[in-house]
């Protein structure tokens, strides 16, 4: 890892690097951005900070998203017809890695900019070009409208319906379990256009502004306290039609085209995280080894058992990373990536919670609070973007071609 | 299906030009040679030379020992192949062979006997017209130079040391194996007398580097026994009919084999990285290592449930089965089981080893 610092005369500046040569150069890319990120003070402050809340963590990491794109470093990977210095997705992935491994966090937005970005640029490409540099600004984030009260793992089941009235569609019914929900700009769902019949013939993708009238947003507080989630509710919400992501009906297409970046791309985001969280476990647990404490029988074997957990979701996610970036297209073995992150994300935070024993349950620390708020939210990675349950009848269904189950 | 150059060593960059090495059609005609010669079950290294491997594994060493490897464990086979995937990189630490060899390896994990006891290890097969076997030892932690030494060792506390010992002095101390897999064909070695001491060459980062380089083969065998006994098992549930449909209809049943799956997928993933740092001056070690640990997992995983959902044709003599799940988990022993890797890896990352991201996009 280099180490200059910012009187080091071999830092590159941001401003002095021609775009096109990191765009064309991934190696020149990640060095020039591990640089940066090893020298730039003003990213001390995004170093091992705690919020008190969901909300302030989510508009902190706006800020640090602006700070991340006016040096240009988050905008390579994305194209520049909507606020991107071009590059790919590999770009995107070392740009992620990179953080992690500086011991900053990816900035939360990001995740759903993973999502929601690729169908947008493809689909809606004026779309893309009208909102999404707000969004690598950090100044606006988008939510996930997908889940229902009464479709979630069932999605094509359904029912918010968006009407064609003219040059709109008129939205009706609600939404459940949008990440990021309660603080986005926009939101992005999947809606019925079809008959209720219709189940994934009948569906849409469309955009709206958060702020429209008819739509009323509520937090959901999880069990850790936090609103990382909330419910949407649409009174006949009125959205231009030129707000379609894909053509109307095709809406099924544009979430499985999303679903290779929120399996794959996602899967290379939490491995990169969880490397970080690994290291700080690590430090704590040898802090509190060097004062005399003792650690459970079998620690040692379920350290090394995580770090490989690791290693082995950053050895599969990587290689499919490539293969979207090389315009593959990644179909239902997606779900492999999507089993191991999960996998890793049990494993590591049962992992903290168990070396971290009684302070976990009774620590007041904003240390101890935060590995039980991602304790809890590590929960969520065997059920949102389709269950653990799902993933698995996908690769029995599409991978492994077994007869299909008993309906 | 991406290019082969995915398979050998660090992801490129932009447009380089792909590295030479086997394309798929050609990987894909050479597996199909593979099978057949094994499904002979003749003297393998003799139809290795005919089938012209050793081009082969010179032009794209990553595949060709993938490719032969996990071939060689599907088929069950027993031979002493790994031992020429050690003994190449002993090579440069020895002197120049002048007979055929083989390699004695430690009982357990990577940590050779020690030589001042009588020896003890592993063989792969008989010593059937071998001359020499290679032994590697190291004193053990806390011998000292000043303690009396018989073995002419003195200085190399810590350090593997090799002996080359007269093949006829091991076998005679040599057992079949007679425990889990009797197939294998492997001999334990218990208290081998050292014998008239031979030359011990230090074997500087051979050792290191052979280790690597075997778990590295190891990991692609048991790749090929996992996947061979997944086919098994997603054969047997899809013909086996039970309340009026194929078991492979239950979810419970699906579940199971969609997480062997992704063993496998995984076990696939990492050998392809671990070889990308082959080529470091310690044989890629740390991910060698990791790649072992994920290949005994996935034996682990996959025999358990292809065993579960076989029902009690998985536990008879008639189904294939169990020969897969006694090949892998002796090939699991070998060079390192996964609960000995794990503690070892996790005690060393305790001890302030760096968390290495191993993997580069």
């Amino acid at each position: 890892m280099t180490t200059a610092t910012a009187a080091d005369p071999t830092v590159i500046d941001p401003a002095d690097i021609d775009p096109a040569v990191l765009r064309d150069d991934l190696d020149a890319y990640a060095r020039a951005l591990r640089a940066w990120l090893a020298s730039e003070p003003v990213l001390d402050q995004w170093r091992g900070r705690h919020y008190p809340n969901t909300e302030e963590r989510i508009a902190d990491h706006g800020r640090f998203m602006g700070v991340l794109f006016r040096a240009g470093w988050n905008r390579y990977g994305w194209p520049e017809s909507a606020g991107g210095l071009g590059g790919d997705e590999r770009h995107r992935a070392i740009f992620y890695d990179a953080l992690s491994a500086a011991g900053l966090p990816i900035p939360a937005p990001h995740l759903m900019l993973e999502t929601l970005g690729p169908p947008v640029v493809h689909f809606a490409p004026e779309l893309a070009t009208a909102y999404l540099p707000a969004y690598l600004r950090g100044d606006e984030w988008w939510g996930q409208g997908f889940s229902e009260p009464e479709a979630g793992s069932d999605l094509a089941s359904l029912r918010c319906r968006a009407r064609r009235e003219g040059d709109t569609y008129v939205l009706s019914g609600s939404k459940l379990w949008t990440s990021h929900g309660a603080t986005s700009s926009r939101l992005v769902c999947l809606v019925r256009t079809g008959t209720p019949e219709s189940r994934h013939r009948g569906l849409s993708m469309i955009m709206l502004d958060a702020d429209t009238p008819g739509v009323t947003i509520r937090p959901i507080a999880l069990a850790s306290g936090e609103n990382e989630l909330a419910e949407v509710f649409f009174d006949d919400a009125v959205v231009p039609a030129t707000n379609l992501v894909g053509d109307e009906g095709k809406g099924w297409a544009v979430a499985m085209y999303l679903l290779q970046w929120e399996r794959a791309m996602y899967a290379w985001i939490c491995a990169a995280d969880a490397l970080r969280r690994l290291r700080d476990l690590r430090g704590q647990v040898a802090t509190r080894l060097a004062a005399g404490a003792r650690l459970p029988d079998g620690s040692a074997a379920r350290l090394g058992a995580v770090y490989e957990q690791i290693i082995a979701l950053r050895s599969r996610s990587a290689a499919t990373v490539r293969r979207l970036a090389a315009g593959d297209t990644v179909g239902p073995e997606a779900s492999v990536d999507k089993v191991l992150l999960a996998t890793v994300e049990i494993s590591l935070f049962d992992l903290a919670r168990d070396l971290l024993g009684a302070e976990f349950v009774l620590g007041a620390t904003d240390e101890v609070a935060a590995w039980r708020n991602e304790w809890w939210f590590s929960r969520s990675a065997t059920i949102l973007g389709g269950s653990a349950e799902v993933q698995r009848t996908i690769i029995a269904d599409h991978v492994l071609g077994l007869p299909k189950e008993a309906k | 299906m991406t290019s082969p150059a995915t398979i050998t060593a660090a992801p490129t960059a932009g447009a380089s030009p792909a590295p030479a090495g086997l394309d798929d059609a050609t990987a894909e005609l050479l597996a199909g040679s593979l099978r057949e010669v094994l499904a002979e079950g003749g003297d393998l290294t003799a139809a290795l030379a005919e089938l012209g491997w050793a081009d082969v594994l010179a032009d794209d060493p990553a595949r060709a020992t993938t490719l032969l490897f996990t071939e060689h464990g599907r088929a069950l086979a027993h031979s002493r192949v790994l031992d020429d995937v050690l003994l190449a990189e002993l090579a440069p630490a020895l002197p120049a062979a002048t007979a055929a060899r083989a390699l004695l390896y430690p009982l357990h994990s990577d940590h050779p006997a020690d030589p001042r006891g009588p020896l003890t290890g592993l063989l792969l097969g008989p010593l059937d017209g071998i001359t020499e076997v290679v032994v590697p030892t190291v004193l053990d932690t806390g011998a000292t130079a000043d303690e009396p030494d018989a073995t002419g060792l003195a200085g190399l506390a810590g350090g593997v040391t090799l002996r080359i010992l007269p093949a006829e002095l091991v076998a005679a101390a040599a057992q079949p194996v007679r425990g889990f897999d009797t197939a294998a064909g492997w001999l334990t070695v218990s208290a081998a007398p050292v014998g008239p001491a031979g030359p011990a060459t230090p074997a500087g980062d051979a050792w290191t580097r052979a280790v690597a380089a075997g778990r590295r083969a190891l990991a692609a065998e048991i790749t090929g026994g996992c996947e061979a006994a997944l086919a098994i098992a997603v054969a047997h549930t899809s013909a086996r009919v039970q309340y009026g449909r194929s078991i492979a209809t239950f979810q419970a049943v699906r579940h199971r084999l969609a997480e062997a799956h992704v063993a496998v997928e995984s076990l696939r993933s990492e050998l392809t990285v671990a070889w990308g740092s082959a080529g470091h001056a310690d044989g890629g070690a740390w991910a060698a290592r990791l790649v072992k640990l994920r290949a005994g997992y996935a034996q682990a995983e996959v025999m358990r449930h292809a065993v579960q959902v076989c029902g009690a044709m998985g536990l008879s003599l008639e189904s294939e089965l169990h020969r897969f799940v006694a090949r892998t988990a002796a090939l699991d022993l070998l060079l390192g089981d996964h609960r000995a890797l794990a503690e070892q890896l996790g005690t060393e990352l305790l001890g302030g080893a760096e968390l290495e991201p191993v993997v580069a996009i």
